[in-house]
């Protein structure tokens, strides 16, 4: 009796290892990176940064003495030298001249009139590189719109822009909605802000802005912030039924998977029948003659 | 002696084919849509106006409507928005049609490997000629073309209904 001849297994090819094929599984624009932070210009977050970095530097310094007295009064009682006393480092001289412009305290006039007149409702005013942002509570949006078009000390006309940021960090929002005004007959520009969390639906600013229109169906597009009151609000860019929505953190770069669009084939029968009638002038029967 | 001299009558008489006669006169008359998606479409004008005059080759006459052209030279990017209007104005077109794919969006997407954009035409509507480039300079679209007029005259009825006529039987 011989024994029983076991096949060999196939030998698995290895994937080839050129330069030029492609892994599209470790693409980087097929992967998700969910920022960590949320970088929400903010002159209260600016100070208690500044105060954070500077808490920081003086624990260090008082670890960095209290390392020495330890290791001075070790040094004593074994009778060696004394170790070198602790330098405070100086910052470094910064000559950039590149800097991001911090966030300031406010001191226009149009900002510290809205405080005064919306009250509690403003949550934060502050100016950045010359641009004044006063961030409004979101009810409270309407208010301040139509007090910074009629008013005449304030009168800003035109709604040049308005769009909105994911910031899927955060912990008390999702995302903040922005409106840039601006003012032809003085010429200044504010910024109000808002933000919304997660399925909160604004009020659209069309009723006293009626250029919000297409931009808020964009920011509804991109970012699926619905708004209420809207004369029509459907997408604007991408095609009606497109899912999601491209310009949230967690959305890749090439989509839900490449969509495949089946418009090659002869849906009505068109090249079809072409052909039948061309053959037919020339003589030739393509029809087949069925079976039974 | 010995020579034929050639009668009065030959010397004023061609022979050749219809068919041969049909493709000359196609790919000598090939008259495009006028229809452009993005930077490619500019060096498409570029090539229709007069320093580079794609007239002579019998292209110069961009028509405003599929139903009079023969030619679509998709130039730009194609967008998953844009899709159902270019399949719309390739079926208006009449047969014979042609398509050029011209630039690199066209032919396979470009560097847009994003979520709005066609990774090709031709996954939409079967395309002739495919010209890389990003943009392709006018000379490019015009040896394109030149590659189509080329196709056009070695082209006949049975070759182009060939899977047709594989597929009926």
């Amino acid at each position: 009796m011989t024994e029983p001849i076991i096949p060999q297994a196939p030998e698995v090819p290895e994937a080839p290892a050129g330069p030029y094929v492609y892994d599209y599984a470790a693409s980087p624009q097929r992967q998700v990176v969910m920022p960590k932070t949320v970088p929400l210009p903010s002159y209260r977050t600016y100070l208690a940064e500044v105060k954070a970095a500077a808490e920081a530097d003086e624990a260090k310094w008082k670890k960095m003495q209290a390392d020495y007295e330890t290791a001075k009064a070790k040094a004593e009682a074994d009778g060696k030298d004394a170790p070198k006393p602790p330098v405070r480092p100086v910052p470094r001289k910064d000559d950039n001249d590149l800097k991001t412009p911090w966030p300031q305290e406010a001191k226009d006039a149009d900002l510290l009139l809205l405080q005064e007149l919306l009250g509690a409702k403003v949550q934060e005013i502050f100016e950045q590189a010359g641009e004044l942002t006063c961030q409004i509570e979101k009810g409270a949006l309407h208010e301040a719109l139509l007090l910074c078009r009629d008013r005449e000390d304030l009168h800003y006309e035109m709604l040049a822009d308005q769009s909105a940021t994911h910031y899927p960090a955060a912990s008390d929002f999702a995302y903040s909605v922005v409106y840039h005004l601006t003012s032809i007959s003085r010429r200044k520009r504010l910024r109000l802000r808002i933000l919304v969390p997660e399925g909160f639906v604004p009020e659209s600013a069309c009723s006293v802005y009626p250029s919000a229109n297409w931009m808020e169906r964009e920011i509804f597009d991109m970012l699926g912030i619905a708004f209420a009151n809207h004369p029509d609000m459907t997408r604007i860019l991408c095609p009606d039924d497109w899912e999601g929505h491209a310009l949230r953190k967690d959305y890749p770069v090439v989509g839900w998977g490449q969509r495949d669009i089946a418009f090659r084939e002869d849906r009505g029968g068109m090249i079809e029948r072409i052909a039948l009638q061309k053959a037919g002038q020339l003589g030739i029967n393509l029809k087949q003659p069925k079976a039974d | 002696m010995g020579v034929m001299q050639p009668s009065a009558f030959e010397q004023i008489l061609i022979t050749t084919k219809v068919e041969k006669v049909m493709n000359w006169s196609r790919a000598t008359s090939v008259w495009p849509v006028t229809f452009g998606l993005a930077c490619c479409a500019i060096e498409m004008m570029a090539a229709g106006a007069s320093r580079f005059d794609f007239d002579r080759f019998g292209a110069g006459i961009f028509r405003a409507t599929p139903r009079q052209a023969d030619l679509m030279i998709i130039a730009g990017t194609v967008t998953y928005k844009m899709a159902p209007v270019i399949k719309t104005l390739y079926d208006q077109m009449p047969e014979p049609k042609w398509v050029i794919a011209m630039g690199s969006c066209a032919t396979a997407g470009g560097p847009f490997d994003s979520y709005h954009t066609i990774q090709g035409v031709d996954k939409i509507i079967p395309v002739d000629v495919f010209i890389p480039g990003c943009p392709p300079r006018p000379e490019s679209l015009i040896y394109g073309f030149m590659k189509l007029q080329d196709k056009i005259m070695t082209s006949s009825l049975a070759d182009r209904y060939k899977d047709i006529f594989e597929e009926v039987g």
